[in-house]
């Protein structure tokens, strides 16, 4: 039971961190709270649905379509409603609720508002001293992993990922260095919106997808980066995983609303304590 | 000049008698419950714009108007309280909790303090949800009763059976609100919270306390989301958690930046306008947030000043006009 809700929690965490990071990527370089990331993760959802059911594809191309397709979606959104608001704080939260009621609408009016079921990839339990855990959730722990790996190597290894951290530290010295800050933005864009996607597509996998199932993913996200500290990729991690336990754990033995209660009072002590969360700095 | 002093207190007389006058012309009670859901938004984009004006942007407005639903709706169902009492009680109740955790909060700054008021929001609804013996859990409070009624023989008979009742009640408590925040907001604690608006460490420089002014700011708006909220209760007799999430601060923050956030009059004109527009796009319900979205892009887009600076800018296009011409 217990190895089972570990389990759990291990897999929400892992969610929370793919939506995370790509809300942090956002912020620390194009300079914005993306609100309407949520609505990314669920439009990602509905792509690999659409792929699944309506074209019969397998899951796994599906997913990969959709990360390419929101990953496009979100440079045009960049483009035109993120980068005339970077450092404009009210300016970029209105137009952030602006996307939100679009994508949202936009999603009732082409899918409606019944629930959609995305066909499970892989079905059965794996047995492990007698817990059974379900291979589902294990392969959505590791498919988060492969893509965390991804980005961290991407960040590290490629010239344009470096870019993004010369970005994330001081803009303006950056583009002094001749980076092309615009081109930066974009790819940052590009990767948070894919990583939303593929968290979108996985969890659409295990539970069920409507259009209103931005709101939660967003919540969260903004807990663990708030948690971890704004623009920590570290941070973020342990931040997810953090969460994930402690809704994995305590939703069982007590709600769903305590795991949420004990969740952000822990988070209000942290920011009041350590405003710039767990590993950020000022 | 004296003449000119007489316009200003003439012409809000004349706007009120007209307010009061409206519940004998018209008598349909949906014109009169649209009117209603105006007075309750422009107390709440009002007082979410005082909060602002010390340079703090809340998402915690929902919280506080579920506080003061909340603890009316339990005031007088549980202790048997008289809605008299309760009103004003829920408002200070919002505002003692505003102060508390309050105090905490405004060591934070910018968006760290917008997004621990967001979690503040959720934290009370999840509260209002997980604390079912109180509250009533998801499904919320049903069968809040009517405020007791006032009757002076000959004079006054309010039952409150009637929304035109319910009207009078919301007038007088936008009025209260309004005179309040403009009176606060022209002394000189209003210019304090301005100063610390413009530049924190400036303010402090000058040995203004800006946590504590930050805080007075923060509490008084927050006693006025509660007062809403406890109009809005005993209004709608029931509540449910759902109604108070972050969308409902999320509105709020909506009408104050479309009517305009630099001047006083930015978010009635907000509230007004964004109250008035779905019920004027009802043959398009489901595309209703569309409207908004476009709305919000227009403002953000073309007016950053809100609707309240649009004069301001159609003079200036037209002097430019008949300057080149």
């Amino acid at each position: 039971m217990i190895a089972q809700n570990l389990l759990n929690g291990l897999m929400s965490g892992w969610i929370y961190i793919l939506v995370a990071l790509g809300l942090t990527l956002v912020l620390s370089i194009v300079g914005i709270v993306q609100l309407a990331h949520g609505e990314i993760y669920m439009i990602g959802a509905y792509i690999v649905y659409y792929f699944c059911v309506s074209a019969g594809l397998n899951f796994f191309p599906s997913l990969l379509i959709s990360i390419l397709c929101v990953g496009l979606l979100g440079v045009v959104i960049e483009r035109f409603f993120l980068r005339p608001f970077r450092d404009d704080v009210e300016g970029a939260i209105i137009t952030t609720i602006a996307l939100i009621l679009i994508l949202q609408t936009a999603m009732v009016a082409i899918a409606g508002e019944s629930y959609k079921d995305i066909p499970s990839p892989i079905q059965g339990v794996l047995t492990v001293l007698g817990a059974r855990l379900s291979w589902e959730r294990l392969l959505t722990i590791l498919v988060s992993i492969a893509l965390v790996s991804l980005l961290l190597i991407f960040i590290n290894k490629t010239k344009i990922g470096q870019a993004m951290v010369a970005v994330s530290e001081d803009r303006e010295a950056a583009a002094l260095q001749g980076i092309n800050v615009n081109r930066v933005s974009s790819v940052a864009m590009f990767l948070g919106c894919a990583l939303a996607a593929a968290a979108g597509g996985l969890t659409g996998a295990i539970f069920d997808v409507t259009p209103f199932i931005g709101g939660f993913a967003l919540m969260k996200g903004i807990e663990v980066i708030i948690l971890g500290g704004l623009g920590s990729i570290s941070g973020a991690i342990i931040g997810g995983l953090i969460l994930g336990l402690v809704d994995g754990l305590v939703t069982p033995l007590l709600s769903v609303q305590m795991a949420g209660i004990i969740s952000l009072v822990v988070i209000i002590l942290i920011l009041l304590f350590r405003p710039q969360g767990l590993l950020g700095h000022e | 000049m004296n003449k000119r002093k007489l316009i200003k207190p003439l012409s809000y007389s004349v706007l009120i008698v007209a307010l009061l006058l409206v519940p004998l012309l018209i008598t349909q009670p949906y014109v009169l419950h649209i009117l209603i859901m105006m007075a309750v938004n422009i107390g709440l984009a009002s007082s979410l714009r005082f909060i602002a004006t010390s340079g703090q942007f809340s998402l915690g407005h929902a919280g506080m108007v579920s506080i003061g639903a909340y603890t009316s709706a339990l005031l007088v169902m549980k202790l048997g309280l008289s809605f008299w009492l309760a009103f004003p009680l829920s408002g200070l109740t919002a505002m003692c909790i505003a102060f508390l955790v309050g105090y905490p909060f405004v060591r934070l700054k910018g968006i760290y303090f917008t997004m621990v008021t967001l979690f503040f929001t959720e934290v009370i609804k999840l509260t209002a949800e997980q604390w079912r013996s109180l509250t009533g859990g998801v499904a919320g409070i049903i069968a809040i009763p009517r405020p007791n009624a006032i009757i002076i023989p000959g004079l006054l008979n309010a039952n409150f059976a009637s929304k035109a009742d319910f009207y009078y009640l919301a007038l007088m408590m936008v009025v209260f609100t309004l005179l309040i925040l403009y009176a606060i907001e022209s002394s000189r604690i209003g210019m304090t919270f301005l100063s610390i608006q413009q530049s924190e460490p400036l303010a402090e420089s000058v040995g203004v306390n800006s946590s504590g002014f930050r805080v007075l700011a923060f509490s008084i708006g927050c006693f006025f989301a509660g007062l809403d909220g406890a109009f809005y209760c005993h209004y709608l007799s029931a509540i449910a958690p759902a109604s108070f999430g972050f969308l409902l601060s999320i509105n709020v923050f909506i009408y104050t930046v479309v009517g305009g956030m630099r001047r006083f009059s930015g978010p009635i004109m907000g509230a007004i306008i964004l109250t008035l527009i779905p019920e004027l796009a009802r043959g398009v319900k489901e595309y209703e947030p569309f409207v908004f979205a476009g709305i919000l892009l227009l403002v953000i887009f073309f007016l950053r000043g809100g609707v309240v600076s649009l004069p301001e800018k159609l003079s200036k296009i037209i002097k430019r006009r008949v300057a080149y011409a």
